[in-house]
């Protein structure tokens, strides 16, 4: 109401005869403008277009994403991160299957041109697993022909499973122990080609057992007796001597398409602490890779057996046998189902590229344990399938996924290295 | 030039009126909340009238460009004059994967399939700082395309100065110095496929420079450890980006990276440094706000669009903004911008440090189609690029022509201009295709200096083979008519699909249209009914020039198709506008649906 009666009536009629006559000129200057100038030509109309962006030219800016994405790559970020700085890289993973996520760092630094190499590293995961290790090397001695590796390791691993010993080995007997060990070894290597490596590697290994943290599941002396298991009271340190045989020959050794490989070690754990646990093993793990259709197909093939004895009046402790269950190897069981001196496995993998950054897979996994070496054979295998997803560079499979089913359950594992 | 249809995006453009349409509301309604405050009615009149006056001069503004004539006087123009003095603008780099992921996942330009907007009326790219249309509009010969952008290479006289290790891209190299103290970037082939990188860029250098874009000088050379010397002030960037004196063994280590001959010779591309201050590289869409000169939208560029053809031919499956360069280009008191491709060392069967991928150019290197159907169908579904097979020259790497499809092929991810390509652009890019001869193709590809000569004889084969392809594919897909000219009182034209390729039967005849055209109202009225003419020449009616004239002359419109039992597509409509004054007649616009 205020407004209204506020309103300058001569005003508004003034302004109306205006712009009744500046519309009615408008409708008529246009015709006239046309017939009295000439026709603009087309090189005076861009012109004219450059002229009018010449008022406005302001610098190009980037989006928030596209700012972000350009300071990356401005200050190098991703090549700062993977060259580390000082000498300091990130680790990720690279832990036992199990013990969660785990993160550390790696100092490395090479040393008279690279002919000698020192590496340390210090990593932690969310379940408090720990390790740290040390090596100083000589890789390429006598032109790359002789290698020369010390390597020092700690590591503590305060919830390791045990399900007890066999193929009979009960789900709901899973229990926990804390594993910790020191490792002092020294290894010297051969290469008689590019693809044939031998060589042999000696230390020491110190072991302890404790109780395992994971109070979800009872510790393992709860469940076993130590009178079955008195390596849960005592345990022993070791001198070990190993020989191996290597022949590999695969494309790319972290994302295999072709090739092959094929180790075998022997292996002598001498019991210098208590004269009880001396064992031998041998080992041989044979990986063979079928390429098709321009390697975009694969089918992976891997055979591991793990063969021990013992002299008599010495026995094995639980913790140093080989286990056949886990992220590589029988995939729809948990980590460690399955222990024993012995034990084989098998794993099959159909794999086929999704698009050039994603491999997928299919799997299935058999294998067993067993006491005697006599009982290492294919019958009454465990088995198991899967799927899995393998991102990747052309060189390596950084991110593993692999879901394996066994009539146990279902299992998914993370994993940042390559199956095999 | 077209104008810009009304609605095209240009985001640059856009913004701005919107934004300057939103202050002036927000102060208008100020001004207006003053002016009932108490001003005079004078100034109240004042104003009104000022306000008035502006929406007259708005108004006459656009009932005159609504009623703008469809060709200009000087139509058809052969030159954009977008080397225009401009300020200085600021150097930008394209982030390398926000380019990827932009492209790939977002879309970015504007997707509306319009015609092109920096063609002439004639359907033809006028030169620019983009492109000049070389061997297309004038044949060149041998020696010129042998030649290409080179105008002599680097001084043998004293050792080269190595001044720097090579920043950004794959390849292993390095900058020298010769001695008339011109920079070039040294780049090499890699271990395991010699010949294969140096080989693929200098032939492809001299087959973009023929079609018409600006590229680098690239010189292949060869040299020994002892024609090369560190410069005292030479500097070794690392990845991280930190700086330091170069050594010789930072020489030495690049150089174990480099294929060396038997004669223990280094085989290598000098790249000239392009001349003018760098300003990085340009986007496949939008315009630089900062360069006046540019005002047509890059996704809506025709040589850019085109661009699609030239690399599908030559398997540029690199053609991405990383491998683009602005420079600014300043003499005569002014500057402008010039915009280059460069760095083809992943094209033909190279990819440039390695050989290319059997991918390469068949799919993008993300695509969900084909990647959800090898993961669904467990790998049973194989792409059909798998089963390729290639030819083992190591220096050619992989390249071949029996399953290359030049419609399908793709660049390593999304390209606007690329996706924007209408099949006029590529009618039009297909024609510079096919202008390169056998002959002229052999010599180009002996530029390469390829040592195994069965390589060398199928290189050209295969260029060959996919030049015939690109040109039996697009040439059909339009109403292929083209040279129109004007012979006394008939017009006269060719089919390019007859010409250029062989083994293209004639068409059967011509179903023909006239019109009277008025330029100004751009509307059009029939004169006489439909004809259908066998012959490629056709007598103009008189009647069709009696329309009104824009002061110019007077126009005429045919509407043309084209009839032939094998290629259906040559119905297409075409349509020719002439323009009659007292110079004679004259062909003033052609437009292809």
């Amino acid at each position: 109401m205020k407004t209204l009666l506020r309103v300058d009536w001569i005003g508004v009629a003034l302004q109306a005869s205006i712009a009744i006559v500046v519309l009615l000129a408008s409708a008529i200057l246009p015709a006239f403008a046309l017939a009295q100038d000439a026709p603009l030509t087309r090189q005076e109309e861009l012109r004219q277009q450059r002229e009018a962006k010449s008022r406005s030219v302001k610098p190009y800016k980037p989006g928030s994403l596209e700012g972000g994405a350009l300071y990356v790559q401005k200050e190098r970020l991703l090549e700062r991160f993977a060259e580390g700085w000082k000498g300091f890289h990130p680790v990720l993973g690279g832990m036992s299957t199990g013990s969660g996520f785990a993160g550390g760092v790696r100092y490395e630094k090479g040393f008279a041109d690279g002919a000698l190499s020192f590496k340390t590293s210090g990593a932690i995961s969310t379940r408090v697993y720990q390790l740290y290790d040390l090596s100083f090397g000589a890789p390429k001695l006598l032109g790359g022909k002789l290698s020369l590796d010390f390597y020092s390791r700690y590591r503590s691993f305060p919830q390791e499973d045990f399900f007890g010993l066999g193929p009979d080995s009960r789900k709901q007997d899973r229990t926990n122990f804390a594993q910790e060990d020191s490792l002092f070894d020294f290894t010297l290597g051969w290469n008689w080609t590019r693809w044939l490596t031998t060589g042999a590697r000696v230390g020491y290994l110190q072991t302890n057992i404790g109780r395992g943290t994971d109070k979800r599941f009872p510790s393992t002396e709860d469940l076993f007796s130590p009178a079955d298991f008195p390596e849960l009271i005592q345990q022993p340190n070791y001198y070990h001597a190993d020989a191996f045989f290597r022949i590999d020959y695969r494309d790319e050794p972290r994302n295999t398409h072709s090739g092959g490989f094929f180790e075998l070690t022997y292996k002598y754990y001498d019991d210098r602490k208590l004269n009880l646990y001396s064992f031998r093993r041998f080992d041989a793990d044979l990986q063979q890779f079928f390429p098709f259709l321009k390697k975009k197909r694969v089918i992976a093939f891997r055979a591991h057996t793990a063969l021990s004895d013992t002299s008599s009046g010495q026995s094995m402790p639980f913790f140093m046998m080989p286990a056949d269950s886990g992220a590589i190897a029988l995939r729809g069981y948990r980590e460690f189902r399955f222990r024993d001196r012995n034990f084989i496995v098998m794993n099959l993998e159909y794999r086929w590229e999704a698009f050039s950054g994603l491999d997928m897979a299919i799997f299935g996994d058999a294998g067993k344990v067993a006491s005697r070496r006599r009982d290492v054979n294919l019958k009454d295998l465990e088995s198991d399938v899967g799927f899995g997803f393998r991102f990747n560079t052309i060189k390596s499979v950084f991110l593993r996924i692999d879901v394996g089913f066994s009539h146990e359950g279902t299992r998914v594992f993370f994993k940042f290295e390559p199956a095999f | 030039m077209n104008e810009r249809p009304d609605g095209v995006r240009n985001r640059e453009i856009r913004q701005q009126p919107d934004s300057v349409c939103t202050r002036n509301a927000r102060s208008k309604n100020k001004q207006e909340a003053c002016i009932h405050n108490g001003y005079p009615a004078i100034l109240r009149a004042a104003v009104s009238l000022g306000f008035a006056l502006s929406v007259a001069v708005v108004s006459i503004f656009f009932s005159s460009t609504a009623s703008a004539q469809k060709f200009r006087p000087d139509d058809p123009i052969w030159k954009d004059e977008d080397t225009l003095n401009i300020p200085e603008p600021k150097p930008g780099t394209v982030a390398d994967y926000y380019d990827f992921l932009e492209n790939t996942f977002f879309g970015p330009g504007d997707e509306r399939r319009v015609r092109a907007l920096n063609i002439n009326t004639v359907g033809e790219v006028p030169a620019s700082s983009w492109f000049t249309n070389r061997h297309g509009r004038t044949p060149m010969t041998v020696d010129e395309l042998v030649r290409g952008p080179d105008r002599g290479g680097p001084s043998r006289e004293k050792r080269w100065q190595v001044i720097r290790n090579k920043l950004g891209g794959i390849t292993p190299g390095f900058r020298v110095v010769d001695a008339t103290g011109t920079t070039y970037q040294l780049k090499f082939d890699p271990l395991s496929n010699p010949e294969m990188a140096t080989s693929a860029e200098v032939i492809c250098t001299k087959f973009f420079y023929a079609i018409g874009y600006f590229v680098a000088e690239d010189y292949l050379v060869s040299f020994s450890s002892d024609d090369i010397e560190l410069s005292p002030k030479a500097q070794f960037v690392d990845l991280t980006g930190k700086r330091r004196p170069m050594t010789v063994k930072d020489i030495d280590e690049i150089l174990l990276r480099a294929y060396r001959g038997a004669d223990g010779r280094y085989r290598a591309i000098a790249s000239k440094f392009i001349e003018g201050s760098p300003l990085g590289g340009y986007r496949y869409y939008g315009t630089r706000p900062d360069d006046p000169n540019d005002i047509v939208p890059h996704e809506h560029r025709r040589e850019l669009r085109g661009l699609r053809v030239f690399s599908a031919w030559l398997n540029h499956d690199d053609s991405r903004s990383v491998n683009t360069f602005d420079t600014l280009v300043k003499g005569n008191g002014s500057q402008f911008i010039r915009h280059y491709l460069f760095d083809f060392g992943s094209t033909l069967g190279s990819a440039s440090v390695f050989a290319q991928k059997p991918r390469a150019g068949n799919e993008y290197l993300w695509e969900p189609g084909p990647t959800f159907k090898s993961i669904f169908s467990l790998g049973l579904w194989v792409r059909p690029w798998i089963r390729v097979d290639y030819p083992n020259y190591p220096s050619l790497g992989n390249f071949e022509a029996d399953f290359f499809q030049p419609e399908k092929w793709k660049p390593e991810y999304p390209n606007p201009a690329f996706d924007n390509m209408t099949d006029e652009d590529a009618f039009w890019a297909a024609k510079i295709v096919m202008c390169f001869s056998d002959d002229q193709l052999r010599a180009i590809v002996k530029t390469g200096q390829l040592s195994d000569a069965r390589a060398e004889a199928y290189l050209t084969e295969t260029i060959i083979k996919r030049r015939d392809k690109v040109g039996r594919y697009w040439l059909n897909q339009v109403n292929p008519l083209d040279e129109f000219r004007v012979e006394g009182s008939t017009l006269a034209f060719d089919n390019a699909a007859v010409r250029l390729l062989k083994g293209v039967a004639a068409a059967d005849s011509y179903l023909v249209q006239w019109h009277r055209f008025d330029n100004h109202k751009q509307t059009q009225e029939p004169t006489g009914s439909k004809i259908t003419s066998k012959e490629p020449r056709l007598d103009i009616p008189s009647a069709a020039f009696e329309g009104s004239s824009d002061g110019v002359g007077h126009y005429a419109l045919l509407e043309i198709t084209t009839q032939s039992r094998h290629y259906p597509s040559w119905a297409r409509p075409l349509r020719v506008y002439l323009r009659k004054n007292n110079t004679g007649v004259a062909v003033v616009g052609i437009e292809r649906d």
